[in-house]
């Protein structure tokens, strides 16, 4: 089904046909890989707290099974919902229908057999071993064409825009479109050896600075900025309340791009990389807080006046959750990229609380919140079940809480036991094992808040299954209704 | 000097580069404030947080 615009420009009337089938495309693929990828999130969080889950097979354990979880969850969940609202936004922002319908198409399906290679190489142990880049070369050359498609379909439709200025949500995209093609190109030069293994062209420090100066990035530009351009889109039209303040947004913007491309060396804290390069890491993570949070507060303060309706709709709840979580993380992130509280938090469970509460915090959050309020609107549909979304919204936040609250004092637990001294100046807990084993408590309680999280996503898939095979609505009987 | 500051100032080259990128890096930045702040902008920003809801919305 297809929206129609009009416009009278120059005192002509338009009329502008946007492709909304290539966004319901990509809304059903991002609610399948959504639960595929918080599925296996759960099975290797039951084999961290119970070993014979990795049922003694080489594809199933857990060395294999995370890499899958998290390609899964980034570029499945996450890729397609991000896709799925700058499909939508894009062209109602810019009043013009996608550029090529073909080049839309190349995009989805090269996206989803990108996906399902990775599902079939991953398992199989073919990887490249670099963190959130273990994709072998075969796919990530496929991946670079697939992104070529993608972005030459976007900058196409910017070039046919029927509006003068860009709105701040397109220079957020513009900025994903533009820093994934660069990082995963830089990142994954190899010299290819066989069809499934390559040798990467970096060495040493390069090779792990390289890799992380793409790990935090993919986590900036991947998981950041498209979703802040999602917020900032579509919490103004389902709060129905203009953006706070569109100043701040320009400032948040570049001052966010500015500063988050650098701050990749604080992975490598402690390493053999110069005491320079990871300070300008560190410091560029603390000078990250100040962006992060006038974002937030932009958020928060594009509510006033609609904080009643808060209480009743859910869409507006996960959305205000999403952008909470957006806040929290990003003050716990340059915290933990100080020296001294990274000597801690380094290799321990708090890492893993951390990267969730963005993850299912805020990433989640605001995904649902968006697919929610688009269901009815490109579908013409109501919502199946109305209550199950807030049915939805408790059990993820609990699941998310129980999560993180786990993972933090696991974290501090295992990091101040590492470092304990007795008396006489010898390790505490010198057996390694004996820290470990005491983690078990704290992984079946991260095991029950993410299982809570992956029922929250079921009833979400049966619910958006049941409203597109319900009646469509009357048009003047819109859920959020759109301003003319 | 501090010990860390002539530490990074060995280890780089093309040191003049990276200054240079570092002042057209914060013009650029303090270029874009004085345009979002800028008193004759004040409508245009009004008019762009609204844009979701008219123009950026569905007619």
């Amino acid at each position: 089904m297809e929206r129609v615009a009009t416009g009278t420009g120059a005192g002509v009337s338009e009329t502008t046909v946007y492709d909304d089938q290539i966004v319901k495309m990509f809304f059903t693929a991002t609610t399948v890989w959504a639960l595929v990828g918080m599925l296996v999130g759960v099975i290797i969080a039951l084999q961290l707290a119970w070993w014979p889950a990795n049922l003694g097979l080489p594809w199933t354990t857990f060395g294999r099974l995370r890499p899958l979880h998290t390609n899964a969850v980034i570029f499945a969940f996450a890729g397609n919902v991000c896709f799925t609202g700058i499909y939508h936004s894009t062209q109602r922002l810019l009043k013009t229908r996608m550029y090529s319908d073909r080049l839309s198409r190349v995009h989805f399906w090269g996206w989803q057999s990108i996906i399902v290679a990775a599902a079939i190489t991953l398992p199989l142990g073919m990887t490249q071993s670099k963190e959130y880049a273990e994709l072998i070369w075969p796919i990530d050359v496929a991946i670079t064409l697939v992104w070529v498609a993608f972005g030459v379909n976007f900058f196409g439709t910017l070039a046919r825009r029927k509006v003068k200025h860009l709105y701040v949500a397109i220079w957020f995209y513009m900025s994903f479109v533009i820093t994934i093609a660069v990082l995963h190109i830089v990142n994954s030069l190899v010299i290819p050896a066989t069809l499934f293994r390559s040798y990467p062209i970096y060495a040493g420090l390069t090779d792990a600075l390289v890799q992380w100066w793409y790990g935090h990035n993919a986590v900036g530009f991947f998981l950041t900025t498209p979703f802040l351009g999602l917020m900032y889109y579509y919490l103004p039209r389902a709060a129905q309340r203009p953006v706070y303040s569109y100043r701040l947004s320009i400032v948040h913007f570049w001052g966010l791009v500015f500063l988050y491309i650098w701050a990749g060396p604080h992975h490598l804290l402690y390493s053999a990389l110069p005491d320079w390069a990871q300070t300008v890491g560190m410091v560029f993570s603390i000078m990250l807080l100040a962006p992060s949070w006038g974002g937030m507060l932009n958020g928060l303060l594009t509510l006033r006046g609609a904080w009643d309706r808060v209480r009743t709709d859910p869409i507006l709840k996960f959305m205000v959750v999403a952008v909470s979580f957006y806040g929290m993380s990003t003050f716990e992130g340059p915290m933990m990229s100080i020296r001294a509280v990274n000597s801690l938090a380094h290799y321990t469970n708090w890492v893993i609380g951390h990267v969730h509460s963005g993850a299912l915090g805020w990433v989640g959050m605001i995904s649902f919140g968006m697919m929610y309020w688009m269901i009815q609107d490109i579908w013409k549909r109501k919502l199946a079940h109305p209550s199950w979304a807030t049915h939805h919204f408790w059990l993820a936040t609990i699941g998310i809480v129980l999560y993180t609250v786990a993972m933090w004092a696991a974290g501090l637990m295992e990091g101040l036991q590492w470092r304990a001294l007795n008396d006489a100046g010898r390790l505490a807990h010198p057996i390694f094992l004996d820290i470990t084993t005491r983690l078990e408590p704290f992984l079946w309680l991260r095991l029950l808040g993410g299982t809570l999280y992956l029922i929250g996503a079921i009833m979400m898939a049966v619910n958006f299954w049941q409203t597109i095979r319900g009646p469509e609505r009357p048009a003047d009987a819109a859920a959020v209704p759109a301003a003319a | 000097m501090n010990t860390l500051l002539r530490e990074a100032a060995a280890s780089v080259q093309m040191g003049w580069l990276l200054g240079a990128m570092t002042v057209v890096f914060l013009v650029c930045f303090v270029g874009w404030i004085v345009y979002a702040y800028h008193p004759r902008n004040r409508e245009l920003m009004e008019e762009m947080a609204r844009m979701p809801l008219g123009d950026g919305g569905d007619s």
